[in-house]
């Protein structure tokens, strides 16, 4: 297994950000949702080595990373890591910020470097703007040009902290395309809050709440989980754990008792997700 | 629309792709080529693979490379490796923005004590701050999205500060050096300063393996304006570099080795606050 926590806990200051998370990824891309909040980016620091657990166990890779600083650094060399808001000198041009992450990367022989950097360039679409200063590329672009970073190296840990934003649909599948061909012989954990993306994306799925693990297993199981709770009704329903009019100008209705004259509707991730969260999901910024 | 109807002949392709033609045929043949539908499907098969690729990549490494400042450029003539190069070019601390404020900064402490009678304290004050300075910059904020690439790179913020730094003395000592040359007095002075700026670089990352760089700059540039200003008054203009107090800046600078010593397994632990 490439990720094992074992009962990890993280706090910062009086927060608790972490409360004894179980979690163990093989190869496979792994989804983890959650509002803001729950604990997502913590999670993911602790996955990239960014930050340490309080409590708990962590094994990456198969090292312990906390054994001293050779078993880090040969975590390090096999991870990638884009995290969520990622800032990028104004003068640097997008082959130069990439070439300089591959040498602290430890790309150090120049020819090698430079043809990996090209190859995510190229994986990111991202080869005619090679030249042009980050400072003048689109929001889209430039969360491309952090995912870019992530990949050099072909790592064996794909750590990405929201890596859809900022992207249009069209990017966001090209996003899922190179992803589904690292995911072959890697492990991608991302987060994110776009439930499309996940079930589009992502074999399993992490839901996480208050720091805590809600739900950890395939995308099939957390929609089955919804059956027989989501209705099509023709009024607003009271009671519901989340409701609203749909473009057909019916209400759909998540959770609650069964309404009145309701037909059943068939689930969706988003349905499922948040009823898991349950009458906290109402209120989730929009 | 193209309604060119002569072709080139297979022949002619083949002599123009083994680079046979002359420049005017050739630049003739290429026109028609890139109007030609039908040429460049025929030219295509012809052509080798790897020798275009190989060609092509010699075009993106000539618009993709950025050239490196002049100094880092001297300094890989001097010697340094291409890979810290390329590290040490993306250094805040060493940008020219930083290094013409460095000068300025010498240039107005040198000509205040050239118009000061008898007093050394402005250069004594400025040029071994510029040093300790670079440093508390070099090591970036902690809080700068961009370094939150460095902490969990293999190559480790520990060795990229510890890189900047030297770059960061590299660059700067010389220079200030030079500006001491114009000192009055004897000629020791000039060299003297070197002294409180070598052992003030140890204390500020020792400090700063503590308390972080942004307090640890300030709190070394303090204490030493209070040893060059106590000074003025009552001690002679080069108390402050006289040998008795240079062997305590040595002394100083061992302990705060011997602490960086110690605390080096500390700030190479995961998240450790540098």
């Amino acid at each position: 297994m490439n990720v094992e926590l074992t009962a990890v806990d993280k706090s910062y200051g009086g927060t608790q950000a972490l409360r004894g998370v179980d979690l163990t990824l093989g190869t496979g891309i792994t989804g983890l949702l959650g509002p803001n909040g729950a604990g997502k980016t913590t999670l993911l620091r602790v996955v990239a080595t960014s930050i340490a657990a309080d409590r708990g166990e962590v094994r990456l890779l198969g090292r312990d990373p906390h054994a001293g600083h050779a078993e880090l650094t040969r975590v390090r060399r096999s991870l990638g890591y884009l995290p969520q808001e990622l800032g990028y000198p104004s003068d640097m041009t997008t082959f130069g910020f990439l070439e300089y992450v591959a040498v602290l990367k430890e790309w150090n022989e120049r020819r090698a470097r430079r043809h990996e950097v090209r190859r995510v360039l190229d994986l990111v679409g991202l080869a005619e703007q090679s030249g042009k200063r980050i400072a003048k590329l689109s929001g889209g672009q430039r969360r491309r040009v952090g995912l870019a970073q992530a990949l050099l190296g072909n790592p064996r840990l794909l750590v990405l902290d929201e890596p859809t934003t900022g992207l249009d649909p069209a990017q966001r599948a090209t996003l899922r395309r190179t992803l589904s061909v690292v995911a072959h012989e890697s492990t991608v954990l991302l987060s994110t809050h776009q439930t499309e993306d996940v079930a589009a994306l992502c074999e399993r799925v992490v839901v996480l709440a208050d720091g805590e693990v809600r739900f950890d297993g395939t995308v099939v199981d957390l929609v089955a989980t919804a059956v027989g709770q989501v209705w099509l009704a023709d009024h607003e329903v009271p009671g519901a754990v989340m409701t609203w009019r749909t473009g057909t100008g019916r209400h759909r209705v998540v959770g609650g008792p069964h309404p009145p004259g309701a037909e059943p509707a068939e689930p969706t991730l988003e349905d499922a997700y948040l009823l898991m969260l349950g009458p906290s999901a109402a209120s989730l910024p929009a | 629309m193209s309604t060119t109807t002569w072709h080139a002949d297979p022949a002619l392709l083949q002599a123009y792709v083994a680079g046979e033609l002359d420049a005017v045929l050739s630049a003739s043949l290429e026109r028609h080529v890139e109007r030609c539908p039908e040429c460049r499907g025929a030219v295509r098969p012809l052509a080798d693979g790897p020798l275009l690729d190989e060609a092509w990549a010699g075009v993106r490494e000539r618009v993709e490379s950025r050239p490196l400042p002049a100094a880092i450029r001297l300094a890989q003539r001097l010697g340094l490796r291409e890979p810290s190069a390329v590290l040490l070019s993306a250094a805040a601390s060493l940008r020219l923005a930083w290094l013409s404020s460095c000068l300025v900064a010498l240039g107005f402490a040198t000509v205040a004590t050239l118009m000061s009678e008898d007093r050394l304290w402005p250069f004594l004050l400025v040029a071994p701050l510029i040093p300790v300075l670079g440093v508390a910059a070099a090591y970036g904020d902690a809080d700068d999205p961009f370094e939150a690439l460095a902490v969990t790179a293999p190559y480790g913020r520990t060795r990229l500060v510890l890189l900047r730094t030297v770059g960061v003395l590299v660059t700067t000592l010389p220079v200030a050096g030079l500006f001491g040359l114009f000192l009055p007095g004897p000629a020791w002075i000039a060299a003297a300063w070197f002294g409180p700026a070598l052992a003030m670089v140890p204390v500020l990352m020792a400090l700063a393996s503590f308390i972080g760089p942004r307090m640890a700059g300030p709190l070394v540039t303090i204490l030493w304006c209070g040893v060059v200003l106590g000074a003025v008054r009552e001690l002679p203009p080069t108390w402050p570099i006289e040998a008795t107090q240079q062997l305590v800046y040595v002394g100083l600078a061992l302990v705060a080795l011997a602490v960086l010593a110690a605390r080096s397994v500390h700030t190479r632990k995961i998240g450790a606050a540098l």
